[in-house]
């Protein structure tokens, strides 16, 4: 076991957590609020009489909110989870002095975060289809969904490690996390924005991951921000290993 | 066992741990003592790779702490002085995926004799938070048996028990020292390190200041005390070599004084003039 998957005890340690949260009922309820209020004030309150790209509003809307959901889950649970363990209940000392890698303990923590981003998007995926849309799920979408979780699940490492106070997560998710939520593709596309701040735009990893999700075939464009998500969560993985590795009281 | 050359660690400005050096037996019970804020910790710290040293070496069981903390890591078994059991989850889960992470074959079976030791077999299944804080600290110890560490290290092992229950926990660590085990653990109370260790180093801001037997230690500084209170309310205490210069001083004194064996209280006050356990200091 432990030759062949040395992170295994940190993920089963999470997911142990994991479902004690579950059992407690108002844990399931609060993840589904945020995407659910998003999806009823701007989806049926402004979109019924919008239409992007010649498809209605909710079509568009939906799959950017299962991007923007995996985003904040996957990133959110890992960044707090992290931070609390190393600075507050000292778990996060107990990886560290295991006989295991620093990649192991990031691979255990970024699965971790992967299932929960993925959770948090099921829900919305099952209230997509309830909604009246043209909505639907590809191959594409799906990779693009675990790619999306990878991605900020490593983020939410570094941001875990870096934070020097719990309050610290929160200020790093004011700054990059929420920005990206309304201004990446989520909402209304980025080609409604001004072209100045485009570079800006076309550097936060959310919105090729609006690009892609939407896509029904990969294209050039497609592949060209596949291409920027991958790019970004190898640096961030190689990052957080780092970060784990130098750490040291 | 383990050999410590020149440590030292600085926070900031700070030195927090002043170029120590020691070394210690395999099967030795060593401790060390001092304060709060005298480097204990952040000792602990740097032997268990946790914290890594400004300069000097510790080397454990010929690998050094710094070069090899793999090595290093499946070799000992640590107790922190900050609980760091998962509070959310079971004695057993906790246990489980510690052995999981160290390598532990056959789990279920492994982690019985541990936990019967510490005596917390039949709350295997009880969530943690429903721990009195004596029995998390055992289930700490438990955790740290599991993998069967050639060295164990305790951080403050009895810190915040009641003293009867400070009792059970030594009896617990005396049954620990199997096998030839190396036991190396801090405290702040005097009884603890005469209770359980063989030789104890004596840290004062970051310096170790004395190194030996507790009975050794006792010698050099005279094994009687002579205790009075003298006019102003103050209690004066006088350190002796023998028996007959206490008795002496006893007898000039008068009424009202007690002749007693030194402990390492006397040894810390003789070297820096403060107390063990409060830090305060003394006339």
């Amino acid at each position: 076991m432990r030759q062949n998957f040395p992170w295994y005890p940190i993920f089963l340690r999470e997911m142990l957590l994991f479902r004690r949260k579950l059992l407690r009922l108002g844990y399931l309820f609060s993840a589904m609020v945020v995407p659910i209020i998003y999806l009823i004030a701007f989806g049926l309150g402004l979109g019924r009489s919008v239409q992007i790209r010649g498809i209605d509003y909710m079509t568009f809307l939906i799959p950017g909110l299962v991007a923007m959901s995996s985003m904040n889950n996957s990133y959110t649970w890992v960044a707090s989870a992290l931070n609390l363990n190393r600075l507050y209940f000292k778990t996060f000392q107990v990886f560290v002095q295991a006989p295991i890698s620093p990649s192991s303990i990031m691979i255990g923590e970024v699965l971790a975060g992967m299932v929960k981003g993925l959770f948090a998007s099921a829900l919305i995926i099952i209230v997509g289809f309830l909604t009246p849309s043209g909505f639907s799920i590809t191959p594409l979408f799906f990779m693009t969904l675990l790619l999306n979780c990878f991605l900020f699940a490593n983020l939410g490492v570094i941001t875990g490690m870096l934070a020097k106070s719990h309050e610290d997560t929160a200020t790093y998710s004011n700054f990059f996390i929420m920005p990206m939520a309304f201004f990446s593709g989520t909402f209304f596309p980025v080609d409604k924005i001004p072209n100045f701040i485009k570079p800006v735009i076309y550097l936060m990893p959310l919105t090729h991951t609006n690009i892609v999700i939407r896509k029904s075939v990969l294209d050039i464009e497609g592949l060209i921000s596949f291409a920027v998500l991958i790019i970004y969560s190898i640096a961030f993985f190689v990052y957080g290993s780092k970060l784990i590795k130098k750490y040291s009281e | 066992m383990i050999r410590v050359i020149g440590l030292t660690k600085n926070y900031g400005s700070i030195r927090a741990v002043d170029s120590i050096s020691f070394e210690i037996k395999k099967g030795e019970v060593f401790g060390l003592l001092g304060p709060n804020g005298a480097g204990k910790t952040t000792t602990i710290k740097m032997l268990t790779t946790l914290s890594k040293p400004d300069s000097g070496k510790c080397i454990i069981d010929g690998f050094d702490v710094v070069k090899n903390p793999y090595e290093i890591k499946k070799r000992i078994g640590v107790v922190p002085q900050e609980n760091n059991l998962d509070r959310e989850l079971t004695a057993r889960e906790n246990l489980l995926i510690y052995g999981m992470l160290h390598g532990v074959r056959d789990m279920e079976k492994k982690m019985a004799e541990p936990l019967k030791i510490v005596d917390l077999w039949d709350r295997r299944d009880s969530v943690v938070l429903s721990f009195s804080g004596g029995m998390q600290r055992r289930l700490l110890l438990a955790r740290a048996l599991l993998t069967e560490p050639f060295v164990l290290f305790l951080d403050e092992p009895s810190i915040g028990l009641d003293p009867q229950i400070r009792r059970q926990m030594w009896d617990i660590v005396r049954k620990t020292r199997i096998d030839g085990r190396t036991v190396v653990l801090t405290t702040h109370y005097i009884e603890e390190a005469e209770a359980l260790c063989d030789s104890v180093g004596i840290l004062s801001r970051g310096r170790l200041i004395a190194l030996d037997s507790p009975e050794n230690l006792k010698a050099i500084v005279g094994e009687y005390v002579v205790e009075f209170i003298n006019g102003d309310g103050k209690l004066i205490q006088n350190v002796c070599k023998t028996r007959d210069d206490a008795h002496e001083i006893a007898k000039q004194r008068g009424d009202g004084v007690t002749i007693r064996r030194s402990n390492l209280e006397d040894v810390f006050i003789k070297l820096t003039g403060e107390r063990i356990e409060t830090g305060e200091p003394v006339e």
